[in-house]
């Protein structure tokens, strides 16, 4: 493998819609995405445990505070979307986690090289969220567990009646109940694929803009990695707010179900998508 | 540049042909799904077990001082308020003692007033009755040397003219002196 860096000007920009592979280890093929995505989880992580190490001997700092910040903030939401104090607590981990490793990864993708470092042509790093197989696996997660903690609190009946009523008592009902079914792959998909847009449509748009913009990229391209940076945030923010919100509509009682198609938190959510 | 383009249009166009042909031109490889999935699984393991507890025991315990602060501020709302009925009810009867101190003082004055008063007129009017009576006592004891002298003189002026000494121009001269010395 001939590791080569070039300037995006002189070159033709390579676009691929799925990651690609730089090697194998053993059967699983690591593809830049992964390679990205390994550095992207090891910064969270390590952010995170640093904060937490500097939290628990009482001192602060920059870091600790916009941390700490985040989170409180995040967990106030959390708790005034869910409703409930104890499945907030227990849905957050996932739903903070989500929001730092997409943020975080997200914002990987404006570093220098990132889709410029080459190998045999193909880039050595892509942004974890430009990677479908990730949105797709954090999208599988979030209805998943959607679905569990619907189990908890209606039971496995009470959760399958959610979407299967007798359409004799209650057609209007029962239609609401496909549309509900249905609505959960759809939420499968809307959530994955607008991640996963959004990250390579960005990824496209800072190549293309390299390219276009020539010898004065240096000054253009900074514009469009703050918009990026922007957007990281706001995906990283809708994906939070929806698994908490799925999660709330999961958990809502059918004497609820009037309000859950118009709910003024998924409202206000939605706004920032 | 146009290659890249042209050969992105001809995945799509290729993913056309089956689902299975959808999933790979969408990059979806199913064992690194997988893969991918329990690794982020075990990350928010990971993460809430070591690292979450620290960030949510701080917002507990924020959350439990800002409650006792709530708590103790409710509590020194009621005590002021208290405090405020007790400071009230203390002006209150303070004022009612103080006029009633004032109108006591009043009450008394006047009739601390008035017994002087009374007082000064009873000294006066004795000092007067006093002074009447020295003048009466004067006026007596004048009238009583006045008698004696008088007696005396007539006394003396009937002795002269007892003893044939005297005569009209002697008494007359005689009775002038004794008036005069009787003046």
């Amino acid at each position: 493998m001939i590791l080569t860096t070039f300037a995006a000007a002189s070159s033709e920009p390579h676009i691929s819609l799925a990651a690609e592979e730089i090697f194998k280890l053993g059967p699983v093929s690591i593809t830049n995405s992964i390679i990205l995505g390994v550095i992207g989880i090891a910064v969270t992580v390590g952010i995170l445990f640093y904060v937490a190490s500097m939290l628990k001997r009482g001192k602060s700092n920059f870091i600790t505070g916009i941390v700490q910040w985040a989170f409180e903030g995040f967990y106030g939401q959390a708790e005034e979307i869910i409703g409930d104090k104890v499945v907030a607590r227990r849905i957050f981990p996932l739903a903070i986690t989500m929001f730092f490793v997409i943020l975080i990864t997200y914002w990987l993708s404006v570093l220098p090289g990132v889709g410029t470092i080459t190998v045999d042509g193909i880039p050595v790093f892509r942004a974890l969220p430009a990677d479908l197989n990730f949105t797709f696996a954090l999208a599988i997660i979030t209805v998943v567990a959607t679905q569990v903690y619907a189990v908890q609190k209606h039971g496995i009946f009470g959760n399958i009646g959610r979407y299967l009523k007798n359409p004799i008592k209650d057609p209007i009902g029962a239609f609401e109940g496909i549309l509900e079914f249905i609505g959960e792959f759809s939420r499968l998909v809307a959530l994955s694929f607008r991640l996963f847009g959004n990250a390579f449509a960005g990824e496209v748009l800072l190549l293309l803009i390299a390219i276009l913009a020539g010898y004065v990229a240096g000054l253009v391209l900074p514009f469009f990695m703050a918009f990026e940076l922007f957007i990281g945030f706001i995906q990283a923010y809708v994906f939070f707010v929806l698994t908490l919100i799925f999660t709330s509509l999961a958990l809502a009682t059918h004497g609820d179900h009037s309000s859950e198609h118009s709910p003024a938190h998924p409202t206000q959510a939605l706004k920032h998508e | 540049m146009s290659n890249s383009f042209t050969q992105f249009a001809a995945v799509a166009k290729e993913s056309g042909a089956s689902e299975a042909d959808i999933l790979t031109s969408l990059g979806i490889d199913w064992t690194l799904l997988i893969m991918q999935l329990i690794a982020f699984l075990i990350l928010v393991w990971i993460l809430g077990k070591f690292v979450y507890p620290v960030f949510l025991r701080i917002i507990d315990e924020r959350q439990e001082k800002l409650d006792e602060a709530g708590r103790a501020a409710e509590q020194a709302q009621e005590k002021a308020e208290e405090a405020e009925e007790k400071i009230a009810d203390s002006l209150q009867q303070a004022r009612k003692e103080a006029a009633d101190i004032v109108a006591t003082a009043k009450a008394e004055a006047s009739q601390m007033v008035e017994k002087a008063e009374a007082q000064a007129k009873a000294r006066s009017e004795r000092i007067v009755a006093e002074a009447q009576e020295d003048i009466q006592k004067d006026v007596l004891a004048a009238r009583k040397a006045l008698e004696k002298d008088t007696i005396s003189l007539v006394k003396k002026a009937a002795g002269l003219a007892i003893s044939g000494v005297a005569d009209e121009k002697l008494d007359t001269a005689l009775i002038k002196k004794s008036v005069e010395g009787a003046k």
